[in-house]
């Protein structure tokens, strides 16, 4: 018995050693991110290395806003990821609804539509878009940011999968008390599939925010960039003042990993949805 | 699933009913009207568009010269193009076995009770939820010349690398770094796909007297075939497409052996202006994610036992 035990507990060792070991792989660059983020650049590749940084310099976090429009980007990001959810959040949901919930003539076709651009991402398009969006007169604006993205054929996908769940009876009935389509979409669909619907924002918002290559090419002037793309330019800028570079770095991280670290649960079950579903 | 349910409907209208049927279809219709024709906007004609030029010569300030198959022909006598191919497959190669092999492993260690389990997994996951320019510009300078991968590597008495302008090394950190923030995910489908297994399974084969190896080799590893399956497919899919990651760490660079096929869509056609030869390989990348998707379908199916 009381080796089977010993067993058990060197066993456990060993896994806990594992996890503890690739945590530290894991956690590695953003403590070093973080180190760096508070060194002057003097500090930064001292022999023998300060893992730990002597003098703190704050200062990091805030000269980058005043060199570079990196306030204006932030706002960008915010405003345009969340005006897509926005219209991701309309688009999709009113889609699947009508796909999974609605017979009429040529609907099955447009499904198969909106799912065949599944397989067609945005570097397959790309210069047809460009150009397209250029035509409109969108290059450095809010709605060639915002517009193109304005539906997912995932989005659409996953809320047809939920409405399918819902049954047709409470449609029914709400028409026969009198309700009007839009009024049973709005309060007594929607309602009912709200699980379904935070896992879209979730994907959405973050994808949005972390988009680099559409906007990289609709957008030239400074203080249209959203923030991955004003970090890429202060990095090609200061590439050498990786103190400042990091702390943007960081701070541009910050929103997305606090509404992870709150909302784990549906940001992981969100992401093995996105897969498993399809 | 059915696809095609609209038919029965005609035979079992009743007439007075129609008149509502068909104001319900309409509404139907209409809820689907925005999303479908922003597809058919931005994603549709796009990729007819796409097809079109890639028989032209196109450089947006004169209007398309036809070429017929002139911008494929060329792309496929051009070193340049099976550099980028060759610099794509090293990519997803690299990248992509040790991290299936290395989330596998993760998510066997993390799917049983223990303390901080879900402490683990949060800290796993959190490189995915990170954009990749933040997490290329921070690799960046992990792997400067002074930077602390040479650093500690001099520990072990590991002469510097220069890990970004070398032709050997430049593909390893970029492959490294991939890995780094998409570890997480593909971890996250193994544990999903582990709990799904019940545990009579390996109940029953342990009663058999089987060793833990022949557990998992026998065992576990079949049942996980649907989600290595799609872990596969879907490692391949974000390979192909992957662009950021190599725009800001390498840019391409040192002599193109990280120019990968998106890159070299991006460099093409918006660096030397040649807009239909970038759409001709749009159309090559197009098909091989068609080729992915296919195959996956044919994997799965082929998985019934």
């Amino acid at each position: 018995m009381k080796r089977i035990e010993m067993k058990f507990g060197l066993k456990n060792l060993l896994v806990y050693a594992l996890l503890v070991g690739g945590a530290l792989v894991v956690a590695f660059p953003f403590f070093y991110a973080i180190s760096t983020s508070l060194k002057a650049s003097y500090d930064i590749f001292k022999i023998p290395m300060e893992w730990i940084p002597r003098e703190i310099h704050w200062e990091n976090y805030v000269v980058p806003f005043q060199t570079r429009p990196l306030g204006r980007n932030f706002l960008n990001s915010v405003l345009v990821s969340t005006a897509v959810t926005v219209l991701n959040v309309i688009t999709c949901t009113m889609a699947g609804y009508s796909f999974a919930k609605f017979r009429y003539y040529g609907r099955d076709m447009m499904f198969l539509g909106v799912l065949a651009t599944l397989m067609v991402p945005i570097q397959v398009i790309l210069v047809p878009l460009f150009v397209l969006v250029k035509a409109l007169g969108w290059l450095n604006s809010y709605a060639g940011l915002i517009i193109p993205a304005g539906t997912s054929a995932f989005g659409v996908f996953l809320m047809r999968q939920y409405f399918q769940t819902v049954p047709l009876e409470i449609m029914e009935a709400a028409r026969i008390d009198g309700c009007g389509e839009l009024r049973i979409f709005a309060q007594v669909v929607m309602p009912l599939v709200r699980p379904a619907l935070s896992a879209l924002v979730i994907f959405i918002f973050m994808n949005n925010w972390n988009s680099f290559l559409w906007p990289l090419l609709v957008v030239s002037r400074d203080e249209m960039m959203t923030l991955p793309l004003g970090i890429a330019a202060f990095e090609s800028t200061y590439s050498t003042n990786f103190g400042q570079l990091m702390a943007v770095s960081l701070i541009s991280t910050l929103p997305v990993l606090i509404a992870f670290l709150l909302l784990q649960r549906q940001f992981i079950q969100g992401m093995a949805l996105s897969g498993l579903k399809s | 699933m059915t696809i095609f349910p609209g038919r029965r409907l005609k035979t079992n209208g009743v007439r007075r009913k129609s008149h509502l049927k068909r104001k319900e279809a309409w509404a139907g219709f209409l809820f689907a009207l925005p999303a479908v024709l922003m597809f058919a906007a931005f994603s549709g004609y796009p990729i007819l568009r796409t097809l079109y030029l890639s028989f032209f010569d196109y450089n947006m300030l004169t209007p398309p010269k036809f070429k017929g198959l002139e911008n494929y022909v060329s792309l496929f006598q051009d070193p340049l193009f099976w550099q980028s191919v060759r610099a794509t497959a090293v990519y997803i190669l690299g990248t992509y076995v040790p991290t299936i092999i290395l989330a596998l492993c993760l998510a066997l260690l993390l799917n049983r009770k223990f303390r901080l389990r879900g402490l683990f997994r949060t800290l796993y996951f959190t490189p995915v939820v990170m954009s990749m320019v933040v997490v290329a510009v921070i690799w960046k300078l992990l792997f400067f010349y002074q930077g602390p991968l040479n650093m500690l590597l001099g520990y072990f008495s590991i002469q510097p690398i220069q890990w970004l302008s070398s032709t050997t090394f430049a593909p390893v950190a970029l492959a490294v770094m991939t890995t780094w923030k998409s570890v997480g995910y593909f971890t996250v489908l193994y544990l999903a796909g582990l709990q799904g297994i019940p545990t009579e399974y390996r109940e029953a084969g342990m009663i058999d007297g089987a060793t833990g190896w022949q557990l998992f080799r026998f065992i576990t590893l079949p049942l996980l075939k649907p989600i290595t399956v799609f872990v596969v497919a879907m490692s391949l899919l974000f390979g192909v497409q992957e662009f950021t990651a190599q725009y800001v760490m390498t840019g391409g660079g040192p002599n193109g052996v990280t120019r990968v096929l998106a890159l070299l869509v991006y460099e093409t056609g918006f660096g030397f202006m040649k807009m239909g030869r970038a759409t001709a390989i749009s159309i090559i990348l197009f098909v091989i994610l068609v080729a992915i998707t296919m195959l996956q379908r044919r994997w799965l199916t082929a998985t019934d036992y």
